[in-house]
């Protein structure tokens, strides 16, 4: 017989004080490893946010209070880019949910046969490869005059597209390219989502008569919602850190088309060494990181106790 | 572990190569009838340091007396330089067509001094950037630093390098024969009135054109800048021509379409800044902007007119697709910095070899030829730890005759000396129209203040929307001006 001690919360122990310090001792190396790369760091930024300082002329810097805020929202490149960056966001974003369940769903079916084990292992190997070699591939595919993607164009007797050099086209074809790379994360997010789902389930509809789009609707989607959003999350802080691409392909242009608040933030700090102004858009960035991630978080709650 | 006495791996194959090339050197100087006095220490294969030194000292004086010429004394290296046993000479360099020269010639002053010399080469971006970061952190990894010209203000404001002025002068005026340097690119490595570094890797701009293409139609190589828009717009009409496009340009946007700007402003008879023109004795005294000036507005519509006439992408073009465009066969002229030249004539990357040449930068009716004028200038990083062997490095490096050898391995000529040698102009026959170049141009052709880069950046990026039509040549310059004036009274250099 249980008595009601036993489901109660366990009390709350003494420590003792020798017990305490040891604790600390433990958490002191991973206390000072935060303080010294992540705290001390951010801390020194807003510090030089505050200031109209170059690298190269440190000794000469100037308390300008909030002016590299008020000239970072009146920046017209910086503007763009905040565009750049939320369009691309959005666009790739739901590129890779709608392909991804595309693909989830074909390497489901396939998910008994050694054909689909294979395709599905060679389906991920983008997302293996690093970023800045994704770049220098797709820059010599949409080469203007001897990529492949023009040559095939040219075939198809379809006029060739300056795709990296077009400013109605550039960002598009940043999309497609973080889209292919990414997209296979998803498929995976998700085909474990469908794995997870009771085989009882999809009888029961069977027996119903349910069409495809009603398992989809009524069994799938809501079976994967939670871990969707888990990778959107992910993707979302992905996309606001995208650098390497824009770097190797476009280098933010034509005019502004392509330039992403990352890439800004780069130029300001590593090639005009105005760190000031560089760190005021990296702690912009931050905090809108910061603001984004919370309400995603806070939503996959609201879904999980849903 | 090798013992002290013992040759390094790195110094027997510098003295074999030196051998071979010796004997290369030898035979064909004899077959022209000179008379050369070659004596070749026949312990070759002594083991002992003092002996190995001699030897190389001993080829590689007969070598540079051998390639050298008439124009300068033999120099007797060994009593000149230092012994630099095992010491490293690390040095940052663009990754420039000359880098692999540059390699291959260190190995003779490791072979005098037993240094061991190191080459890093890095994209021009990454370069600026890690050189800069290098220099705020006291780096003294690298000892040498080879900077773009226009560099020179922001690396001597932070303190990056050790001025070689007091080294000049306590160094033998014949030994780097700074005279002999072409003054429109000799101008580029002093700053704050110090010669702050040697200019050793010279760039000019010349028009590059297919000689096939322009000998079979008949026409001219361009001089204007209406006569290159008419062949550009030729070549890129003619249905005989279908994959020849007229004329490449550096439209990306940033440091491409930037430095396209200053490159071309002055040949179209304009100037970016009150006091900048050829032959002017002050340049940086009133740098109020002139960029919306007509010459400049004109300029940059002219600019845009010769898109059509462009390969597809052509906005987008920087250096190497500008360069690769022509090398491949796919655009009729260019212009283009002369390091990139020699590539044209070499099979391997190049399929325009012998279809092409070379003539002046073009300019507007009106106005004068004034060549783009750049490259890089070789300077003692302040925080080296190793400055005396670097300083010897430099002044070996940048003597008359060693950069003579230099060139001769496809490097960029600096020098009138080497201008005028009948054996360089035997192996770049492009250098008499090269060196006419190098004498129209203008030192202050970009910004060498602090700002240049952000500047450059700055004007690239407007540059670029006019170019896109995203705004109108009139706006985009007017864009420019405010950013600019904002930028330079920002940082004092502007009231």
């Amino acid at each position: 017989m249980h008595t009601t001690d036993e489901f109660a919360p366990p009390r709350r122990r003494f420590v003792s004080r020798h017990a305490l310090s040891d604790r600390l001792l433990f958490l002191a190396p991973a206390g000072l490893y935060l303080l010294a790369l992540t705290v001390f760091p951010f801390v020194y930024s807003v510090y030089l946010s505050l200031h109209r300082v170059k690298l190269t002329t440190l000794h000469r810097k100037r308390f300008t209070g909030l002016e590299n805020y008020y000239d970072l929202f009146t920046d017209n490149l910086f503007l763009d880019a905040l565009k750049n960056t939320a369009v691309l966001t959005v666009a790739s974003i739901t590129i890779e949910i709608i392909l991804g369940f595309i693909a989830a769903k074909v390497f489901f079916s396939l998910r008994s046969s050694a054909a689909g084990s294979f395709m599905r292992s060679m389906s991920i190997i983008p997302m293996m490869i690093t970023p800045i070699c994704i770049g220098l591939i797709f820059s010599y595919i949409f080469n203007p005059t001897l990529g492949v993607a023009n040559y095939v164009l040219g075939q198809a007797s379809i006029e060739p597209l300056g795709w990296f050099s077009d400013p109605d086209v550039a960002l598009t074809t940043i999309i497609l390219v973080n889209s292919w790379q990414w997209t296979p994360f998803m498929m995976l997010l998700m085909l474990a989502g469908l794995t997870s789902i009771d085989q009882e389930q999809y009888e029961a509809a069977e027996v119903d008569g349910a069409k495809w789009h009603h398992v989809a609707r009524w069994i799938e989607i809501p079976a994967i919602r939670g871990i969707v959003i888990v990778g959107v999350i992910l993707r979302i802080i992905d996309n606001l850190r995208l650098f390497d691409i824009v770097y190797v392909t476009t280098r933010g242009g034509p005019g502004s088309s392509t330039e992403v608040v990352t890439f800004f933030a780069y130029k300001q700090d590593f090639q005009y060494f105005q760190v000031g102004y560089g760190s005021a858009a990296a702690v912009v960035i931050l905090v809108i990181s910061i603001i984004i991630t919370t309400f995603a978080i806070r939503h996959l709650r609201r879904v999980e106790n849903e | 572990m090798r013992g002290n006495d013992q040759p390094s791996k790195r110094q027997l194959k510098a003295l074999k190569t030196k051998k071979k090339e010796l004997s290369i050197h030898g035979r064909r100087r004899l077959r022209a009838g000179e008379v050369v006095s070659l004596h070749i220490d026949t312990s070759f294969c002594a083991q002992r340091r003092k002996q190995m030194k001699t030897l190389n000292l001993a080829m590689l004086s007969s070598v540079v007396a051998v390639g050298a010429g008439a124009a300068h004394a033999q120099t007797d290296w060994g009593n000149v330089l230092g012994d630099f046993a095992d010491t490293p000479v690390n040095i940052m360099v663009i990754q420039d067509p000359f880098i692999d020269p540059l390699r291959d010639i260190s190995s003779d002053f490791e072979g005098v001094t037993g240094a061991s010399v190191t080459v890093d080469g890095f994209g021009y971006d990454p370069l600026h950037e890690k050189q800069i970061l290098g220099c705020s952190q006291r780096d003294s990894q690298y000892d040498v630093l080879f900077i773009d010209g226009i560099w020179v203000g922001e690396f001597v404001e932070a303190g990056c390098l050790d001025p070689v002025e007091g080294r000049l002068d306590d160094t033998d005026p014949e030994l780097i024969a700074w005279d002999d340097y072409v003054e429109s690119f000799r101008g580029q490595a002093v700053w704050d009135g110090q010669r702050q570094c040697l200019p050793v890797g010279a760039y000019w701009h010349m028009l590059h054109y297919r000689k096939d293409l322009f000998e079979a139609e008949g026409i001219d190589p361009p001089e204007t800048f209406d006569e290159v828009m008419a062949a550009a717009k030729f070549f890129a009409e003619s249905d005989k021509y279908p994959d020849v496009s007229g004329y490449a340009m550096n439209f990306r946007r940033g440091a491409a379409a930037g430095q396209q700007y200053f490159e071309w402003i002055y040949s179209a008879g304009g100037k970016p800044w009150e006091s900048n023109f050829p032959g002017s004795e002050d340049a940086y005294g009133d740098q109020t902007p002139t960029l919306t000036s007509p010459e400049s507005v004109a300029m940059l519509q002219w600019f845009e007119d010769m898109v059509p006439y462009g390969p597809k992408g052509v906005e987008g073009f920087a250096w190497d697709e500008r360069f690769n465009s022509f090398a491949q066969g796919n655009v009729a002229m260019i212009n283009a910095w002369s390091v990139r030249t020699p590539g044209l004539e070499n099979p391997d990357i190049s399929e325009v070899v012998g279809k092409w040449d070379v003539t002046l930068f073009p300019h507007a009716e009106g106005a004068e030829s004034t060549p783009p004028v750049g490259g890089w200038i070789m300077c003692l990083n302040q925080y080296s730890e190793r400055k005396d062997a670097a300083w010897d490095f430099m002044r070996w490096f940048a003597s008359p005759e060693v950069h003579k050898q230099w060139v001769l391995k496809g490097a960029p000529a600096s020098r009138h000396s080497t201008f005028r040698d009948a054996e360089v102009i035997a192996a770049q026959p492009w250098l008499p129209t090269l060196y006419e170049s190098a004498k129209a141009a203008w030192v202050e052709l970009r910004p060498r203040h602090p700002m240049t880069f952000e500047m450059i950046d700055a004007i690239g990026l407007h540059v670029n929307r006019a170019i896109i039509d995203e705004v109108s040549p009139e706006e985009a310059m007017a864009d420019a001006t405010e950013e600019v004036t904002e930028m330079l009274q920002d940082a004092g250099i502007l009231e």
